[in-house]
């Protein structure tokens, strides 16, 4: 109406610029476009966040599957080495003089809290083992742990293995092995690792090998050995616990590593949708304020015109 | 009268169950073995009565109350007999470690194994002829040793299916 186009350019209002539906109303309140463009944006992550917890849910089964077809294989090595403890209860006397550090973590982020539970387990059990007058070398796996504990425990970062062609096989971690195996003066390699307990849980466990061939006493007196070089026996089945605990460390990392994205991603989504919901709530008040003082204008505008 | 029934079953099946749990208990317990690949395990647990094992030092046999052993394996058969006097179950494996523990109790560990049933006589012979190839062809030390290797698993491998490859 030509009155109410009128009226609008004449009417003042408070704060605002000159008659605009997207204007800044009083109280420096948002505009509707600008509610509008959060919602678009928080709509958008909301769609990122849930395809990337559907891909997690489907590369989680994969992963369980290979998981648990791993397991029975590190069984053994429960003869040679010592069952896998969660990591608050790892005491530091239990490790020897010098000792590798392998942390294992992701290569990509947004992923829960797996890799900084780690780092902080870490930087613990530094403290710890500078305590009792023991050191560490780390040699990281995963991206993630190299930034992290990188700039934590920068003067112990000794390698980092990060891109490590996923899924992972035996040859990746007897590749692994192998490199380890190259640092002459550890007397024992600590995995420490996300073991998956279920698609909710995961726990910080540390396996402990302790390189047979130098310990003091001779270990293991109760079996015969075929040949009968004990101690070249000895160094192969090192290398071999090492090589099957290691890959045994990466699958288990690799499925909390899943399950933690996807419980990640679904809170993600989750929180976007409750952010949705308020901003929504936010726009269409924002929307009704607008076209209620549009109209009181124009009846206001009417009315005066009608007393004329 | 399906109560009647079972009330003239019932004595018959106490029976026949009491003669079966006497027959367990008369069997000896057997050797327990796990035989496990990384990415698959082939059995966890499993009852059997003997194992042969391709130790590095010679093939050897496991039975029940086979003293505590840890024996490096290198490429071979290992033969599975789950009955005494069946017939065995042919696996070749690639190099692994083979422990028996004293509660008779044996673990097989090998990177790969596969059933002899399943191995493909054609394949090992090329296999074979590669490696000779790769064995002459070879430049350096590590690249012969490598080749040699190969040849020699891809003899050992003929042996198991009757083949006789000979350099």
């Amino acid at each position: 109406m030509r009155a109410a186009a009128v009226l609008r350019s004449t009417v003042p209002r408070a704060a605002c610029r000159t008659g605009d539906a997207t204007a800044v109303v009083s109280r420096g309140m948002a505009t509707e476009k600008q509610i509008l463009g959060r919602i678009v944006a928080t709509k958008n992550i909301s769609k990122i966040t849930k395809s990337m917890k559907m891909v997690s849910a489907s590369k989680l089964r994969g992963d369980q599957e290979r998981l648990a077809a791993a397991r029975p294989f590190s069984k053994w090595t429960e003869t040679i080495a010592a069952a896998p403890v969660l990591m608050e209860n790892l005491d530091a006397a239990t490790l020897p003089k010098h000792t590798l550090i392998l942390p294992i973590t992701s290569d990509r982020g947004l992923c829960g809290g797996i890799n900084s539970t780690i780092t902080r387990g870490m930087k613990r059990l530094d403290l710890a083992m500078q305590a009792q007058g023991k050191d560490l070398s780390l040699l990281i796996v995963g991206e993630k742990g190299r930034a992290q504990l990188g700039r934590a425990l920068a003067s112990s970062c000794d390698r980092a293995c990060t891109e490590v062609e996923i899924p992972y096989t035996f040859a990746t971690a007897s590749a692994l092995a192998a490199e380890i195996l190259k640092t002459p003066d550890a007397d024992a390699v600590l995995l420490v690792y996300q073991r998956f307990r279920s698609a909710i849980a995961y726990e910080t466990s540390c396996k402990l090998l302790i390189n047979l061939t130098k310990l003091e006493q001779e270990p293991m007196v109760e079996y015969e050995f075929e040949p009968d070089t004990k101690s070249e026996v000895l160094q192969d089945m090192y290398e071999f616990t090492l090589a099957s605990s290691l890959y045994h460390a990466l699958m288990e990392n690799a499925t909390s590593e899943q399950s933690s994205r996807m419980n990640a991603m679904e809170n993600a989504s989750k929180n976007a949708g409750e952010m949705i919901e308020s901003l929504t709530l936010l726009y269409n008040r924002a929307r009704q304020s607008r076209i209620t003082t549009e109209l009181i204008e124009i009846i206001s505008g009417a009315a005066a015109l009608e007393t004329k | 009268m399906i109560g009647h029934a079972l009330r003239r079953s019932a004595p018959a099946l106490r029976a026949s169950l009491r003669h079966m749990s006497t027959a367990e208990a008369a069997k000896p317990t057997g050797l327990t073995l796990n035989f496990c690949l990384p990415h698959k395990p082939i059995y966890v647990d499993k009852a059997v009565d003997t194992v042969i094992i391709p130790g590095v030092a010679g093939v050897y046999g496991v039975t029940q109350g086979h003293s505590a052993v840890i024996s490096e394996m290198q490429p071979g058969l290992v033969k599975i007999y789950h009955e005494a006097g069946g017939e065995p179950e042919n696996w070749f494996v690639s190099a692994g470690f083979a422990l028996t523990h004293p509660n008779s109790v044996t673990d097989i560990t090998a990177v790969e194994a596969v059933k002899v049933d399943d191995m493909d006589p054609e394949a090992v012979k090329d296999t074979f002829n590669q490696a000779k190839s790769d064995l002459a062809a070879a430049s350096d030390e590590k690249e012969r040793v490598a080749a040699q290797i190969q040849m020699s698993t891809a003899q050992v491998m003929g042996q198991a299916l009757g083949l006789n490859l000979s350099a």
